[in-house]
């Protein structure tokens, strides 16, 4: 043990700052593939990104060339004690938490039933992905023809049923219409999520329980729900991300109103970037809207690293 | 020495190529973003000519004179040999891209639908003073002179605080009215004026009450026919503020102090709002009273929704703008008439969303010359006329001369071929200057507006009191004014 011990080069390299052993250097063969991606990715990124820091702290000109004069904080002392953007941070953790949330729970409902399903899954699949196929603006203004009071599809099945307000027209309404429409499109991708996790669990576990007398709730508590819960957290991920910088459907459909009811963060901020060109003011909320996006991130990656998935 | 290692190889070869490739196109790139070249002018010939092969690009609304001008080209093309290629955006996709046009400090677009309160306002600085093109002997006069434009829009749609300088030409002059169906009002005419105890026909004697007494009548009585009486464009949208201003103004409210000339002429400092004034707060809550009893679909409706409503039988009447005329004619020919909108305590006032074409002042000396001969044909009266037959568009000219015409006077009744023109007795009225509605014509007016629509759509949909929300729009108007405007 001895005579291995002291062949040990790590063992028989002398101790302190002078030594001369070579050191594995510091910017491998990967480091300088990476450099490219890298530059690139700060000419793309970084660089947008400072600029948009400095913009935040800025009041910006437009004719004659883009300039910044320094405002100081104003910017920011403005974001924090504007009471509209304030209810507008409200009404978007409010949105963010009903569409995911009716998207997570329809979505695993649908792929629950859709499991079961023997004979033509492939046809009910298909067809159930179809919204998600359609952009946003799309699904927008397929939203607004169904819900015109005039010539609208869904708006004359309620007429008939004996409701007599507008949809888009009362603030409750719409943003129930717009938090549905975004349910409408993205439920099927959570669907189709679910279903790949699912057929992920053995078998055997299923009959197993089946055998045992399992009740399907508890088959699903115990058996399938631990099984796909990386799964759904991925999928959690993903929508979030987009639920968090939704636009287009509401652009489309109410325009942020009736009384502001549907007017969400990303709404305010294009409405402050390109209608008012009050681009330092955007900044300050495009710069609060990433600090979100990046905290919302965080907590799923930070959830998904405990379960090891992340590696 | 080995002699395969000094030649070069076939990689080699490919490698240098591909350098030089890249760096051509790099360098070709590079230099085509530092320089760019003016359009060619030909020295010595007719002045129309003289730009010809020079390519323009005009940016405009969607709007009816932009359609009948890009349905048909030819004639200026033949005329200049000028190529214009035409891109036409809802407005506020324009106003962003003329922005960004403007920031760029290049001029993609030569020719700018430029609205006076989106474009012309905040963006003055980005325009040229087309006076300097008029009074050039090398290019050809405007005909008739800028006289020849109705002065009140000369004003609102040219003009920026200065009463010299003209950063446009007045292009269109849509303005709002009221719109009625004519078959209705003829059949119900006696039991109305029986029920209600006055004349119901629309006319410029009609008050903002008798509107309201007509609306709920048709509510109640006429079900068979129409579903409501009145629909109005009340969606939290420009639209809104367009509506309510009208009721605004002839019940005495006003935006700002002197708002007549803050309309007109235009200020960068117009002062603090008056909204909160009782006469602004009894219009807002007449408004508020009117909308209660016209069709819930308002608050859901801009222009196009209000108007594809009327057309579909749902409405008696609405105000709306008046070169919505062709199309309705198209749907219910004969069935509608158009008078000036109802008065109030103070009078009336019909909305002017009227526009003008200006020239980006990053142009170059000769881009700018032919996109002034551009200017000059499509504000032409030949060209507004030849607009008010076509078929494609429609147009609402801006020039006296044209509605002087004797085959225009004739298309004021029916059978017209120029639908539009059978609106001409009703904005003919609305255009004086004491009957024009002109909302504040100031550089922060899109920030001002977004929170006017937004407070009349709180009293309208979430029942906020009348006085409530025109303090909470002064307050607001009150603090965009007070940040001032950059450019």
């Amino acid at each position: 043990m001895t005579h291995v011990a002291d062949s040990s080069p790590v063992l028989r390299r002398p101790a302190g700052p002078e030594s001369l052993a070579p050191r594995e250097p510091r910017y491998g063969f990967e480091g300088r593939m990476m450099t490219p991606g890298l530059i690139l990715l700060a000419a793309l990124s970084i660089v947008p990104f400072f600029a948009l820091i400095a913009m935040s702290f800025s009041r910006v000109r437009l004719l004659g060339g883009v300039r910044l004069d320094a405002v100081g904080l104003a910017n920011w002392v403005r974001f924090l004690t504007d009471a509209d953007m304030w209810m507008s941070w409200l009404r978007t953790v409010v949105y963010f938490v009903l569409t995911v949330g009716l998207e997570m729970v329809l979505g695993v409902g649908i792929a629950l039933c859709l499991y079961r399903v023997l004979r033509g899954r492939n046809i009910l699949l298909s067809l159930l992905l179809l919204p998600m196929f359609a952009a946003p603006v799309i699904v927008g203004l397929l939203g607004r023809y169904l819900t015109d009071s005039t010539f609208g599809l869904y708006a004359w099945v309620l007429r008939s049923l004996g409701y007599t307000g507008d949809i888009l027209g009362s603030p409750t309404s719409a943003f129930a219409a717009v938090v549905l429409m975004d349910v409408w499109e993205w439920t099927p991708l959570i669907a189709l999520i679910t279903l790949a996790g699912l057929s992920s669990v053995p078998q055997s576990v299923r009959e197993a329980a089946a055998v045992d007398g399992a009740p399907a709730w508890m088959t699903f508590r115990y058996i399938i729900f631990p099984a796909i819960s990386n799964v759904l957290l991925v999928a959690l991920l993903i929508r979030s991300m987009d639920a968090i910088r939704y636009f287009d459907i509401i652009w489309v459909t109410t325009n942020g109103g009736p009384a502001d009811a549907t007017k969400i963060v990303p709404i305010r901020l294009y409405e402050t970037a390109f209608r008012f060109f009050d681009f330092g003011y955007a900044a300050a909320i495009g710069l609060a809207m990433l600090a979100f996006s990046i905290f919302i991130a965080r907590t799923f990656v930070r959830l998904l690293d405990t379960r090891g998935l992340t590696r | 020495m080995d002699c395969h290692s000094s030649q070069p190889s076939r990689r080699d070869f490919l490698r240098g190529a591909l350098a030089t490739g890249a760096s051509l196109t790099l360098t070709a790139g590079l230099s085509s973003c530092a320089s760019r070249g003016d359009a060619p002018q030909t020295v010595g010939v007719d002045q129309w000519r003289q730009f010809r092969g020079a390519t323009l690009n005009f940016i405009s609304e969607n709007t009816a004179p932009t359609a009948a001008i890009a349905a048909d080209l030819s004639p200026f093309t033949d005329l200049t040999g000028i190529n214009v290629n035409i891109v036409t955006l809802e407005l506020t996709a324009l106003v962003q891209r003329v922005a960004l046009d403007l920031a760029s400090g290049r001029a993609q677009y030569q020719v700018i639908y430029a609205d006076p309160y989106q474009v012309l306002a905040p963006y003055q600085r980005g325009l040229v003073d087309l006076r300097t093109l008029q009074a050039d002997r090398n290019l050809p006069d405007l005909p008739g002179g800028v006289g020849d434009f109705i002065p009140t829009q000369l004003d609102a749609a040219g003009r920026f605080v200065e009463p010299g300088p003209i950063y446009a030409l007045p292009y269109d002059a849509p303005t709002m009215i009221w719109q009625y169906r004519r078959d209705l009002f003829d059949k119900y005419r006696d039991r109305m004026a029986n029920d209600l105890g006055f004349d119901p026909t629309p006319g410029g004697d009609r008050t903002w009450e008798e509107y309201y007494g007509i609306a709920q009548w048709f509510n109640k009585n006429a079900k068979a026919d129409v579903l409501y009486g009145t629909g109005h464009q009340a969606r939290q949208h420009d639209s809104l503020m367009n509506d309510f201003s009208n009721v605004l103004w002839s019940y005495g409210g006003d935006y700002f102090d002197n708002g007549r000339q803050v309309g007109r002429m235009g200020s960068r400092d117009p002062g603090p709002s008056r909204l909160d004034s009782a006469a602004a707060i009894a219009g807002a809550e007449f408004y508020q009273r009117l909308l209660a009893i016209a069709d819930p679909g308002s608050t859901t409706w801009d222009w196009d929704g209000v108007g594809a409503a009327f057309r579909g039988g749902r409405l008696a009447m609405c105000p709306n703008w008046h070169e919505f005329a062709a199309s309705n004619e198209q749907v219910l020919p004969g069935k509608v008439d158009y008078a000036p909108l109802p008065k109030g305590p103070a009078g009336t006032a019909n909305m002017y969303g009227g526009t003008g074409v200006g020239i980006s002042a990053n142009t170059l000396s000769h881009e700018r010359g032919a996109a002034w001969l551009f200017l000059v044909w499509a504000t032409s009266p030949q060209t507004q006329l030849t607009n008010l037959k076509s078929k494609a568009g429609g147009g609402t000219p801006t020039r006296t001369s044209v509605y002087e015409l004797p085959e225009v006077r004739a298309a004021e009744k029916r059978p017209s071929t120029m639908p539009n023109m059978l609106t001409a007795a009703a904005v003919r009225q609305a255009w004086q200057p004491d009957k024009i509605g002109l909302r504040p014509k100031i550089p922060m007016w899109n920030e001002c507006n977004t929170a006017i629509f937004t407070q009349l759509s709180r009293m309208l949909t979430e029942r906020v009191s009348p006085e409530e929300a025109m303090r909470s729009m002064k307050e607001r108007v009150d603090r965009i004014v007070a940040r001032g405007w950059v450019a």
